[in-house]
């Protein structure tokens, strides 16, 4: 029933999956603040999926929101870890423009999972270097799940660097995620990045 | 040619008939009794023997970052694990998923719940009792009034009135109860049909086979088959409920296996903690009133 509630609450958080990640440089966040930048950012969530809006113009919304809302940049780096370091400059880049591109994709592919959701704020608690508020997110026909919104200060306004789900970091998950295509290629970065590429392929085919 | 029957003796074979179908039923049902012991105590011996037949190769320590990130990945048998998840995972895709699939067809959500709390409910002794091996005696008593209401009032556990009484669920297993007594979570495993869990994690799955309400009533054909109609609702149920979040992972994560593994790990190691954060006082408040 745990796994349940935790998988559920997955499905929730699932638009930003391939995106959570912590920022080196963060400043934290006072508890008010990041609960007023949480609600404001669901609230504009909310609009966007429940609107009669055509599922191409949501997602070009969500794009935007997302880019707007979440550290896309700093979690590209949280995610590649200790491979950091083995990239060229240009395989940096390249990194880069994938990982928003997956991001991009795993939006459009979550919009109907998320038709209907409302969501109410709860408190707000600081969590090692991140301000983290509690948010109850509630779905048609399922159980309400709980889902922790992991806020930082990046370049002077609050940004979303983790989502938590009954304990479970995404932003750990996914960094795992990548880990495991560069172990299971002999260590080989450019394995990663040929993944990244092959997925988008993949789902830019299947569309 | 005489036949002569002796009527005295008509009856003994008649009863020793009897005698023989009821030894013959007995016997059908300790096989099958003894099929699942076997199946789930075996389970994990052979896994670990079979395991040990494919292991993953350590870099050399020369490599500290590696060599760290390798301990830390703590998955020595990585290709068997990964040989069991893609059985695993052609299993699902050809035979879980299309049931489950059936199944959402033909139920609502609403049933699925109901369907959800009546497992949940069965679990709640075995709960109850690692909650006591645990030394969470208060939290062992929310188990048990959890099943005391929600088989009474709650029409044997259809209905979860408890969590409206303030009784709220609190999930824990054999593997937690180890991990309380300072057994490290150790390697992990795929294992194939159950799926991802650990060398620590591994025995809850013959502990949860004994530890349901059924064990304790005496054994006979009916309850052999409500054991496994009850399995296998529960198998169907919990996939059910899984459909959306699998196809998810499926679709978006480069490594689903590794995805898998490490929302597993971060799962267990969130109910141990939760477990102990929620570590309230063990006497009721009476006992020592507050100052």
């Amino acid at each position: 029933m745990y796994f349940r509630r935790f998988i559920l609450g997955a499905v929730a958080a699932a638009p930003l999956l391939a995106a959570m990640a912590g920022a080196a440089q963060a400043q934290t966040v006072a508890p008010d603040a990041a609960r007023a930048f949480i609600q404001q950012s669901g609230q504009q969530l909310v609009s966007i999926v429940n609107s009669s809006a055509t599922q191409a113009q949501k997602a070009d919304q969500l794009r935007d929101l997302v880019n707007r809302i979440v550290a896309v940049d700093q979690v590209g780096d949280y995610v590649l870890g200790r491979y950091l370091n083995a990239l060229t400059p240009q395989q940096h880049q390249q990194f880069q423009t994938l990982f928003h591109q997956l991001l991009s994709y795993n939006i459009t592919y979550q919009i109907k999972a998320y038709q209907g959701i409302s969501f109410t704020v709860n408190g707000a608690a600081q969590q090692g270097n991140d301000m983290v508020v509690d948010t109850t997110i509630t779905s048609p026909g399922k159980q309400p799940a709980d889902v922790g919104w992991a806020v930082d200060e990046i370049d002077g306004s609050p940004k979303i660097v983790d989502v938590i789900v009954a304990g479970t970091s995404l932003r750990i998950t996914t960094r795992n995620d990548y880990a495991g295509v560069i172990t299971d290629h002999g260590g080989q970065v450019s394995a990663l990045l040929d993944a990244m590429q092959g997925q988008i392929t993949r789902i830019a085919n299947a569309q | 040619m005489n036949i002569k029957y002796d009527l005295s003796t008509l009856g003994h074979e008649h009863a020793a008939e009897e005698a023989y179908k009821v030894r013959l039923q007995k016997t059908n049902d300790t096989l099958a009794v003894q099929a699942k012991r076997v199946c789930c105590l075996g389970a994990p011996a052979l896994l670990l023997a079979t395991a040990l037949s494919g292991c993953a190769h350590a870099p050399p320590r020369a490599d500290t970052a590696a060599y760290e990130a390798y301990q830390q990945q703590n998955d020595p048998i990585e290709p068997t694990n990964r040989f069991f998840y893609a059985v695993n995972d052609k299993i699902d895709r050809y035979a879980f998923k299309p049931v489950a699939q059936g199944y959402v067809a033909i139920t609502t959500q609403g049933v699925r719940n109901h369907v959800g709390y009546f497992i949940t409910n069965i679990g709640e002794p075995a709960r109850m009792v690692n909650f006591m091996f645990e030394g969470k005696s208060r939290d062992a008593g929310t188990s048990l009034v959890r099943f005391v209401v929600n088989s009474t009032i709650g029409i044997g556990g259809i209905f979860d009135p408890a969590t409206a009484l303030g009784y709220q669920e609190q999930d824990t297993d054999f593997g937690m109860t180890l991990a309380e007594w300072g057994v490290a979570e150790g390697p992990y495993l795929y294992l194939p049909v159950f799926g991802p869990s650990g060398a620590r994690d591994v025995w809850n799955i013959p502990v949860e086979f004994y530890a349901t309400p059924m064990e304790l009533a005496p054994e006979s054909a009916a309850l052999n088959d409500f054991g496994w109609a009850q399995t296998g609702l529960h198998l169907i149920n919990t996939r059910a409920e899984y459909i959306q979040p699998i196809d998810q992972i499926r679709a978006t994560a480069l490594d689903p296996y590794a995805t898998f593994r490490s929302l597993y790990r971060q799962s267990r190691a969130s109910e141990l903690q939760q477990i102990n954060q929620r570590n309230v006082l063990t006497q009721p408040d009476w006992v020592w009133p507050a100052h």
